[in-house]
């Protein structure tokens, strides 16, 4: 017994270290840096800049707009898929939840760059339209964001809806329907407040990856600045780079994140309903016009939701001439990212690999100890793994460089911060999923193994870990999704030799080269594909394990 | 020395004391039942006895050692799970056979044992299957013949049955009373349910509150309650309001000088008096009127409004003749014997004769 007890003792102190290193000290350093000015003097001076400058008044209230924008957007397209794939017959339902899938694992800036293929200055859908003589805007600006967002981060609302929808015990609505509500009261009296909390979490995630997102108005924006991108134009700036007030704006991220998080919560406190799987709502097979119009709505969001996966496909296979593009198709791209930016590909699949690997054994064990050690102050651990999970990257970015750029460890250049920043924020996810499926297994389990004659160790081994472990393979595979599609910590931290591939798409982008930043994407988008199947085949189709 | 022994057993959980002075003794090959409601402390002494939770004191022994300074996995014990606790990732066999593997038992006598466990719970023809799409019964009977197939010096049950339907209770009960006879292992079987102890127990006993009330056979708990609360637990009880009604009672029956806190009887010790039939010497009657008729196919239950609050009757098969309707007037036939006296601390009185 003592020996288990300085294992775990051990534990503890380790992910109290960790969380200070990796954790306290990057936003302590953001939140100390942004009280002092450039030459040091402390100084109050940040917050007022931010609060009285027009420049970041704008950014602010951008930011809002673009967090409920894309909440609203998400949440509308969300509800009406949801609703029509639980509810109705749609046929092909499973390629439309792959449709979701796809939209959910690609990058969000590569749907940016794509509707500009379509839809913007040189746009193929305008060009079109300007021939039959129809004189389109193009697509940049706040709307562009709006719409990238909302077809970008529906699936974080239709997956959580759908799985709530689905579960909506039947006899609720035909004990309303006994009581004479029409199908309209039904749904907006029983159904809708049942989903209400699966609604509210799905929105959030949307509303938490629109603040925090980066390459879309960066792309999209032309002049349409958020904090994320004005913290990053602040942090990279070539002449006069302002690291105390990019800091101050990462802090403003922060707040306005955690706030979202304790409003949602805040709003759903009460509302916890437990599902049975017993009646389960039966799928009603439409007629005439109202069935083309679900599976119309339906097939619409679905395919323009992966739309950006579609473009960068056929743009990879396009022949190019340099960064222009010629008729026809070749492998040129490919054959260009083969030859020249390998050591990229390379460099994504070990960070990601490493980071991965790190984010298993750590968050396996300090999964196991949120678990079973109730008498350790869980929820204390608990609320400090909610930071990193809504930090903006871009912030995370901004506090490690922060943190390790000088000081008594200087970890800015190499492999390891981006590893570490990749760590941090996917950690929480594993030791939630790890302690919940434990949670799950029956204590009686391991009881039994040991009246059988196991040690409580090797019953441990024998009889828990075979149960967990596919669940944590799972959530590695999904986990390396998020870490191989890292952008904007990613864009903060990297130097010439730490290069990724979603960097590099962003700078290909930038420079013009959209043949190969499409192949690089395709080649991003495959290996998310592989790991996603993976996970899918080790833990059943769960699309709900992707948010 | 018996087999088992438990001394004085404590357990101290914060705020309150879930054993509270637990001394019994289990002899070889008996099945013993511990019966009592939910949180009387039944399942903490079991686990006590597995290893789970240690005791806070007091003393277990096993063939005459100790057994507290046993770790729980050298300790040699079966045990038998509410939850069944069947592994999902392994096959029948595999799950029965988990136990041989540290015994460091040859293959081909693993297979043989198996088998035989298997038989033994009519699983055979499942052995290749996995557990997890198979029904709670099955599971059970995978998680016996587990917990049997070591040959365990101690068989411990908790609650084995009670997430099963009722006729499967019934039936998987009897196959382990049966079982438990023929491999002649000693057995603890924690319950809430007295007719499930009643049925399969060689002896019961029944707590509540952390402490012991009574240790005996099914027939002398049932027939001869120790205390209040036993006879109230085990079987239903009527208990008489004092007044009017009790006193006529009492003096019918001679009993009038008897000091006692409580008079009790139990509903199949009554009987309701035909029109014109009369009491016979040693009995007493006391009149009522109808207030509920319930009847139950093989018996029927007449709930009676007299002077010693409502008494339930229980009428036997051939008493179903007659249809009671509420508002009849009856008149009710006590006996001597079946009356039961408990004193203020509701421990048993003896009535003399």
């Amino acid at each position: 017994m003592a020996r288990r007890f300085d294992f775990w003792t051990l534990v503890t102190i380790g992910t109290w270290a960790i969380l200070l290193l990796l954790l306290v000290i990057p936003v302590g350093s953001v939140l100390l840096s942004s009280f002092f000015d450039r030459s040091g003097n402390a100084t109050a001076a940040n917050y007022l800049a931010f609060a009285t400058e027009p420049r970041f008044q704008r950014a602010f209230v951008n930011t809002l707009i673009v967090g409920f924008g894309g909440l609203v957007g998400a949440m509308l397209l969300g509800s009406i898929m949801a609703f029509c794939i639980s509810r109705f017959h749609i046929r092909g339902g499973r390629f439309i939840s792959l449709l979701a899938i796809l939209a959910l694992v690609s990058p969000p800036f590569i749907g940016a760059y794509s509707w500009i293929v379509l839809f913007g200055a040189g746009g193929v859908v305008r060009g079109w339209a300007r021939e039959i003589g129809i004189n389109m805007p193009p697509i940049y600006g706040v709307g562009g964001i709006l719409i990238v967002f909302a077809l970008k981060f529906y699936p974080f609302v239709y997956l959580m809806v759908s799985g709530a929808l689905s579960n909506v015990n039947r006899s609720l609505e035909e004990a309303a329907e006994g009581l004479g509500l029409t199908p309209l009261q039904r749904t907006f009296k029983i159904s809708f407040p049942l989903v209400l909390p699966a609604l509210s979490a799905g929105g959030l995630l949307a509303l938490i990856q629109s603040i925090a997102d980066f390459g879309t108005p960066r792309l999209l924006g032309r002049g349409f600045n958020v904090l994320a991108t004005e913290a990053y134009a602040l942090y990279s700036a070539e002449v006069g780079s302002n690291m105390s007030m990019a800091t101050t704006i990462s802090m403003v991220l922060i707040f306005i994140s955690m706030a979202f998080v304790m409003l949602q919560r805040f709003m759903s406190r009460r509302n916890v309903y437990h599902g049975n799987m017993i009646n389960k709502p039966i799928k009603i097979r439409l007629k005439g016009w109202r069935n083309w119009l679900a599976h119309g709505a339906v097939y619409l969001i679905g395919l323009c939701g992966a739309m950006p996966v579609i473009i960068s496909v056929i743009y990879s296979l396009r022949k190019t001439n340099g960064p222009v593009f010629q008729d026809g198709f070749a492998l040129q791209s490919y054959e260009r990212i083969m030859f020249n930016l390998g050591d990229v590909v390379r460099n994504s699949l070990t960070f990601s690999a490493v980071a991965v690997a790190l984010i298993v054994l750590a968050g396996t064990v300090i999964g196991v100890l949120v678990a079973r050690r109730t008498n350790l102050n869980t929820s204390l651990l608990d609320g400090a793994f909610m930071i990193p999970y809504v930090m903006p990257g871009i912030v995370i970015g901004i506090a490690y460089i922060a943190a390790f750029n000088t000081g008594p460890i200087v970890l800015t250049g190499t492999a390891a911060i981006i590893i570490l920043s990749i760590f941090i924020r996917r950690l929480p996810y594993t030791v939630r999923t790890t302690s919940s499926a434990l949670r799950q297994i029956s204590p009686s389990m391991e009881e039994a193994a040991i009246s059988l004659g196991y040690s409580p160790f090797q019953a441990f081994l024998r009889v828990t870990v075979p149960l967990i472990v596919p669940g944590i393979i799972a959530g590695a595979m999904l986990s390396f999704v998020t870490a191989i599609n890292e952008l904007s910590s990613s864009l903060v931290l990297y130097v010439g030799s730490t290069i990724t591939m979603p960097v590099r798409i962003y700078l290909l982008i930038l420079d013009g080269d959209f043949g190969t930043a499409a192949a690089m994407s395709t080649i991003l988008l495959v290996l998310s594909g592989i790991a996603v199947y993976i996970a899918f085949r080790l833990m059943g189709r769960n699309e709900q394990a992707l948010l | 020395m018996a087999y088992l022994t438990v001394t004085d057993g404590l357990k101290q959980f914060i705020g309150f004391r879930a054993l509270d002075g637990v001394s019994l003794s289990v002899e070889e090959g008996e099945f013993f039942t511990l019966l009592g409601p939910s949180g009387c402390g039944k399942t903490t002494l079991l686990r006590a006895i597995a290893g789970f939770n240690d005791l806070t004191s007091g003393s277990i022994t096993l063939a005459g050692k100790d057994l507290r300074s046993v770790p729980p996995h050298q300790r040699d014990i079966g045990m038998v799970f509410q939850d069944y606790a069947v592994f999902p990732h392994l096959t029948v066999f595999d799950n029965v056979a988990f136990g041989l593997k540290p015994r460091k038992v040859p293959a081909a006598e693993i297979r043989t044992r198996v088998a035989e466990a298997l038989e033994s719970v009519h699983l055979e023809a499942l052995s290749e299957r996995l557990p997890a799409a198979m029904s709670g019964g099955q599971q059970q009977r995978i998680g016996l013949a587990r917990a049997m197939v070591i040959n365990p010096r101690l068989l411990l049950m908790d609650e084995p049955l009670s997430n099963l339907d009722a006729k499967l209770r019934i039936e998987l009960r009897e196959e382990i009373r049966d079982i438990q006879k023929r491999v002649n292992i000693a057995t603890i079987y924690v319950t809430h349910d007295q007719e499930e102890a009643l049925a399969i127990s060689d002896r019961i006993c029944v707590m509540s509150a952390g402490r012991i009330e009574q240790i005996g056979t099914p027939q002398e708990i049932y027939g001869n309650p120790q205390t209040l609360f036993v006879a109230n637990f085990v079987g239903t009880l009527n208990t008489l309001a004092a007044g009017p009604g009790l006193d006529q009672v009492l003096a019918g029956l001679g009993l009038a000088s008897a000091s006692a806190a409580h008079w009790t009887i139990r509903p199949e010790s009554l009987r309701l008096l035909g029109p014109g039939e009369s009491a016979g010497a040693g009995a007493a009657t006391l009149e009522g009127r109808v207030a509920k008729y319930t009847y139950l196919g093989r018996e029927a239950h007449v709930l009676v409004d007299t002077a010693a609050g409502q008494v339930v009757v229980q009428l036997g098969a051939s008493e179903l003749k007659t249809i009671r309707n509420p508002g009849d007037e009856v008149r009710i036939l006590f006996d001597r014997e079946s009356l039961m006296a408990f004193d203020s601390a509701s421990k048993r009185i003896g009535l003399g004769s």
